[in-house]
């Protein structure tokens, strides 16, 4: 064997195997380029999912005949005067993007300086340069990639459908616009304009706000919270939503390092440490943060297309952003409120059926508890205003005895959320949704297993909008979603129209079901058919049909769902693996009393 | 202040005013009813901040003031003294209402009147008046289809508005919860012409319900872009309107159905009403095959087994079968006043139309179910 020097085109075919791993990060890379040039437009126009043309044209500084030379050599780079890693100021640093680009596509750029008389131009294919030249243009850069992969046919393989290379690209752009709202974007694909996003003035928080809205929807905006806090050399700034705003999974939260979009699994521990006590296991927020570090404090240089970053000191940037996010959230005046003491919690024993391990005690006290802001007690006062009521009905008609029923008799509802019942010997307090939800679901699974379910035609159907990939989504398993009683079909792009629901779940929020399962579809990927997903389904159908926490019920509509409580399999459970009822026992109660 | 008044008469206004306060309220000030005392009579005033009552009626006004006191407090204890008392109010200045009837004495927490919001009354654009009974026949037929789904809240009451029907000018009511739709249309009265629609909230509508189900004569109605007033007798009720746009509900009105079935409306609400027993709690589905004279409805549910049974009718359009919610098609019967029902039909997955066969005035849309 003899050992040699690679020849540079298969060098940097090597290294183009790291950087550009499908039309998306040919995008990622040119448009951070442009970015960096200080571009206030950037237009990203793809054809075929990216597959057969990509091109980023920008008003950005532009480069010069010498500089454009040298841009699309290895390891040629503007971007670190320095010769310091540890100043990293810029998206790009490597010098590899164009090279690498350029040995797996064919690739032309045209570029012209401010206030050079003419633009130059110059075309890489195979590796082999043609130019620069001469060639007329206006200020700024267009980089035009054709046929992506001709060069390295295998790559060309693991390529999906255009539509799903194009999502990509489209997330990638509006990440990085995210994070530059004072730069206009837009993609046109295939000669449809995908997206378009004006530049947002006002201080970078308005900006900011404004760019997020236009991209994660316009609601975000209303719901969205402020979030600003300085430790130790670290900026953090953003928004997060809300707890009540929420979604079925984890694509809209957002992370920034240094301007830089990052997807890192600390980000989801830690959002849900900050939200835990506000939402359910299986909702997620919507947020953005943007994290500003000394660059010496965190390594972006560990891999060059993934979004991980490494911080020195992982457990500061927690901390920074868990106090951050529940001071927001605490301003915004969700703190869950509660009078009952530790004690009295602690000796509640969650409902008969398998107490999982992870719905211990503790979890059942920690939901019903305040996190207490070590400056906010203040602010805590105003809970109590919020009187507490119950709404307490006639023992004479409650029907039977108490003994004849596991669950006992409704003797009250409390905060229009939780029914208190009587036992023989305790008290069962049981939280209406959670109880109805897993009731509906119980009786949505029976019905599929029998008869299939029956569905409600609209009178008026519905059209709920949308972002264009959910709504493919959902479309494309429309007759999945028709066996389980939802009968839709696309609706322009970005929407789909509701023409018949399941009739169990009667006059019930349209919108908000189809919201959730297009997250929840979001979440299965492609491979999942629904039928391995039903349970999932199901429950998010459930959960839209159930009484809502917030109804008033009567008694008997109370002694209702405790008797069809009994006589259901699994009833001790939610569908998200919350108990739906905890008994004390009056030996317990009269332990909180030391009356034993 | 200081009055007396006649148990009876003070029970009755306190009656129509306590049912617009909110039993819960984080806004102590709502929990009260605001007393007005002059010129020999008493007017009582409530809101919930989206809707307002004024009712007065006649007192021996022994001194002028005003205050307010809790309303439900207030309602329960002059329901709870005996019929044919004498009431006396009284309010120096202490911050407690005094309220005295033969050996009996209460004295109630008050709060000052000046705390105490009012609907901003602003201008009616259009006034016109209705007789109480046809007031009823406009909200009875069409308030069983009020959607509840609160994001939905554009249907979540009754749509009043003006229109022309077949070259006549009408009033209509219309409500629809996006499964079934009611509409009801009267001559237009003097004064309507031109009005704003309106889409009155479900809680309006139940409360002014409740103020015309003894009320004879007529009723003043008064809308504006935002607001809409009854004058009833002593008794004016106030709401803001849905700030919505009510759908375009003509557009799903068929007009072109042309299977026509009828049928005594009393037989067929009692053979559903039993048939349905067997179908399954929530979906509620009914089948309805018709042949010709015949109508074969049945049910069936894995739980509970099946159900068939035969009605007469006529009907000659070829067989069709359909499936309905059996409580939407009940509800529908029970707004029938004649005998007989005619349902036209395209097929089993558009939408019926029935109507009373004796009165064109109200039609029903319902969707089919697909079972
Ligand atoms: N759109 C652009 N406008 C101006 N200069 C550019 C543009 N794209 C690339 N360049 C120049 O080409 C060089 C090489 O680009 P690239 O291969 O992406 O490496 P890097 O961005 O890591 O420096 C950049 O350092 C920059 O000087
Ligand atoms: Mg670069």
């Amino acid at each position: 064997m003899t050992v040699r020097f690679l020849p540079p085109n298969l060098v940097n075919q090597i290294a183009a195997g790291e950087v550009v791993e499908r039309p998306a990060s040919v995008v990622k890379e040119l448009v951070e380029n442009a970015l960096d040039a200080g571009a206030s437009h950037v237009d990203v126009t793809m054809n075929d999912g990216g597959r057969s043309r990509i091109v980023v044209a920008d008003d950005g500084c532009g480069m010069d005949d010498r500089e454009l030379a040298l841009a699309v050599e290895r390891h040629a780079t503007s971007k670190l005067p320095d010769d310091d890693l540890t100043k990293i100021g810029f998206f790009g640093f490597r010098g590899e993007a164009l090279p690498s680009i350029g040995a797996v596509a064919r690739l032309t750029i045209t570029s012209r300086t401010q206030d050079a008389p003419s633009a130059w131009y110059i075309r890489i294919e195979g590796g082999r340069r043609e130019g620069p030249v001469p060639t007329p243009h206006p200020a700024g850069t267009r980089v035009e990639v054709r046929d992506l992969f001709y060069a390295t046919p295998a790559r060309l393989k693991f390529l999906k459908t255009a539509r799903t290379e194009l999502n990509h690209a489209v997330d990638t752009i509006e990440r990085l616009a995210m994070a530059n709202p004072t730069v206009a974007f837009t993609l046109m694909a295939d000669g449809r304009t995908r997206l378009s996003l004006e530049v947002e003035d006002g201080d970078l928080f308005d900006a900011r706000l404004a760019r997020l809205g236009a991209i994660m929807g316009k609601d975000f905006v209303p719901n969205a919270v402020k979030v600003e806090a300085d430790r130790g050399g670290m900026r953090l700034t953003g928004y997060a939503g809300v707890p009540t705003y929420n979604r079925g999974n984890a694509l809209a939260q957002h992370m920034f390092v240094n301007g830089r979009p990052v997807r890192d699994r600390l980000l989801q521990g830690v959002v849900r440490r900050a939200y835990q006590d506000f939402l359910a296991s299986n909702r997620y927020p919507y947020l953005a943060l943007f994290l500003d570090v000394l660059p010496r404090e965190v390594d972006v240089n560990v891999h060059p297309a993934k979004a991980e970053v490494r911080f020195r000191d992982a457990g500061q940037v927690r901390g920074l952003i868990i106090g951050a996010l529940k001071h927001a959230l605490a301003e915004a005046g969700h703190q869950a409120s509660t009078t009952a003491s530790d004690a009295a919690l602690g000796a509640m024993t969650p409902g008969t059926l398998p107490p999982r391990p992870s719905q211990s005690l503790f979890d059942v006290a920690r939901a019903g508890q305040a996190p207490l802001q070590e400056t906010g007690l203040a602010e805590d006062q105003t809970t109590y205003d919020d009187a507490p009521t119950a709404v307490v009905f006639d023992p004479k008609t409650d029907n039977g005895a108490d003994g004849d029923y596991p669950l006992g008799v409704a003797r009250a509802q409390v905060h229009e959320t939780y029914i208190v019942a009587q036992t023989e010997d305790g008290l069962v307090i049981v939280d209406q949704h959670a109880a109805h939800e897993r009731l509906v679901y119980e009786r949505m699974k029976a019905m599929l297993a029998d008869t299939g379910v029956a569905r409600q035609l609209l009178l008026l159907p519905e059209v709920v909008d949308l972002d264009e990939a959910a709504a493919q989504c959902l479309a494309a398993r429309a007759d999945e979603l028709a066996e389980l009683g939802l009968v839709l079909e696309a609706f322009g792009d970005g929407a789909v129209m509701i023409r018949e629901v399941p009739a169990l779940l009667g006059d019930t929020d349209v919108q908000g079901l189809v919201k959730d399962l297009a997250d929840e579809l979001a979440d299965f990927g492609e491979a999942l058919t629904l039928q391995d997903k039903m349970a999932d389904v199901c429950g998010t159908m459930a959960c839209h049909g159930s009484i809502r926490a917030g109804r008033r019920l009567g008694g008997p509509e109370m002694n209702a769902l405790l008797r069809e409580m009994e006589h259901t399999p699994h009833a001790g459970q939610c569908n998200h693996g919350r108990p739906t009822y905890v008994t004390l026992k009056l030996t317990d109660i009269e332990k909180l009393f030391g009356r034993r | 202040m200081k009055l007396v008044i006649e148990r009876s008469a003070l029970l009755k206004s306190l009656g129509h005013v306590q049912s617009v306060v909110e039993r819960r309220t984080t806004i102590p000030i709502l929990s009260n009813v605001r007393l007005d005392a002059a010129n020999g009579s008493l007017s009582l005033n409530a809101t919930d901040m989206d809707l307002e009552i004024v009712e007065s009626t006649a007192a021996e006004v022994g001194q002028k003031g005003e205050i307010t006191a809790p309303a439900h407090t207030l309602y329960d204890i002059v329901r709870k003294l005996p019929d044919g008392a004498q009431v006396e109010l009284a309010f120096g200045g202490e911050g407690q209402l005094t309220l005295t009837s033969g050996r009996s004495r209460f004295q109630l927490a008050c709060l000052p009147v000046d705390d105490f919001p009012a609907l901003a009354s602003g201008d009616f654009s259009h006034t016109f008046s209705l007789s109480a009974t046809d007031l009823r026949s406009l909200i009875d037929r069409t308030r069983f289809a009020i959607s509840t789904e609160e994001t939905r809240y554009y249907l979540n009451g009754i749509y009043l508005h003006g229109t022309d029907s077949d070259g006549v000018d009408v009033l209509r009511t219309v409500a629809t919860d996006g499964h079934r739709l009611a509409r009801v249309e009267l001559p237009l009265p003097d004064g309507a012409a031109g009005m704003p629609g309106t889409i009155v909230p479900r809680k309006a509508v139940s409360e002014v319900r409740k103020l015309i189900e003894e009320a004879e004569g007529d009723v003043m109605v008064s809308v504006s872009d935002a607001k809409i007033r009854f004058s009833i007798g002593d008794t004016v009720l106030t709401s803001k309107l849905i700030d919505g746009t009510f759908p375009d509900y003509e557009r799903v009105i068929p007009t072109g159905n042309d299977k026509v079935m009828e049928m005594d409306c009393k037989t067929l609400s009692k053979a559903v009403d039993r048939v349905s027993a067997i179908s399954s709690e929530k979906s509620r589905s009914i089948k309805l095959n018709m042949e010709k004279g015949l109508v074969t409805l049945s049910a069936s549910s894995p739980e509970n087994g099946s159900a068939v049974e035969e009605v007469e009718a006529s009907y000659d359009a070829g067989q069709l079968e359909i499936g309905f919610n059996s409580r939407y098609l009940l509800d529908i019967m029970q707004q029938i006043e004649g005998d007989a029902a005619r349902f036209t039909m395209a097929d089993s997955a558009s939408p019926t139309v029935i109507r009373d066969v004796s009165d064109g005035s109200a039609v029903y849309v319902l969707m089919p179910m697909r079972v």
